[in-house]
């Protein structure tokens, strides 16, 4: 019986630290869109490439909820989601209307 | 390692894979409207498949609604940011990649764009 458990704690140490390098994987993925965040030739390719790396962050923060067994971090992925919803529609919706150059464009 | 760990593990594998598609597809392509095809589709995905992932192995407890709500404001936001970058590209009049020597001539739009 004792063995038992200590199997099933050992299988869970070793999901955590499986589930900790997935999360590193994504990380590094959203640090490798950065790059298309600095150096996008145009305003909507910095705005997708920060949407995309939204997406990574709010995936890590649901991953970091169970490798550090704290459950109101999913919370926090809930307001982040919105926070990245709001935040991409209305960048997108001044570009569309605001900041030309001139009236023609519109 | 119990079936539901491998199971588990096996969504969040394939979430990464396509997160790494994701971030090449966003790396690697010529145009922006390239750009967002894969990056957004490929972020949903595997956004999707790891909260799967990770329903599996919170068993059934109060974690699921909340992962189940992430799941559907994903699907939500992805897909409508995908859009309005990608509409307010177009109103601009971002011009669309042409194949050097192919058989396109003029863009699409431009009249659309007014």
């Amino acid at each position: 019986m004792a063995l038992r458990d200590g199997e099933r704690g050992g299988g869970e140490v070793a999901l955590k630290s499986y589930l900790l390098g997935v999360a590193l994987v994504i990380a590094f993925n959203a640090f490798l869109c950065l790059y298309r965040a600095v150096l996008g030739p145009t305003v909507q390719d910095r705005l997708l490439a920060v949407n995309v790396v939204g997406t990574k962050t709010l995936i890590v923060v649901v991953l970091v909820t169970y490798i550090f067994n704290e459950s109101y971090f999913l919370d926090v992925a809930m307001v982040y989601a919105l926070l990245n919803m709001v935040v991409t529609v209305a960048l997108s919706r001044y570009l569309e209307t605001e900041g030309w150059k001139g009236k023609e464009a519109r | 390692m119990t079936a539901r760990e491998a199971v588990a593990g096996s969504f969040c594998a394939v979430g990464a894979v396509f997160f790494i598609l994701g971030t090449v597809g966003l790396l690697r392509m010529p145009d922006f409207y390239s750009r967002l095809h894969p990056s957004t589709k490929c972020d949903t995905l595997g956004g999707c498949s790891v909260l799967l992932g990770m329903m599996v192995h919170a068993g059934w407890s109060w974690d699921i609604p909340r992962l189940m709500v992430i799941a559907a404001l994903l699907l939500l936001y992805s897909a409508t940011c995908g859009h309005a970058v990608g509409r307010s590209a177009f109103m601009r009049g971002m011009p669309v990649w042409k194949k050097p020597g192919g058989e396109r001539e003029e863009t699409p739009q431009g009249e659309a764009a007014r």
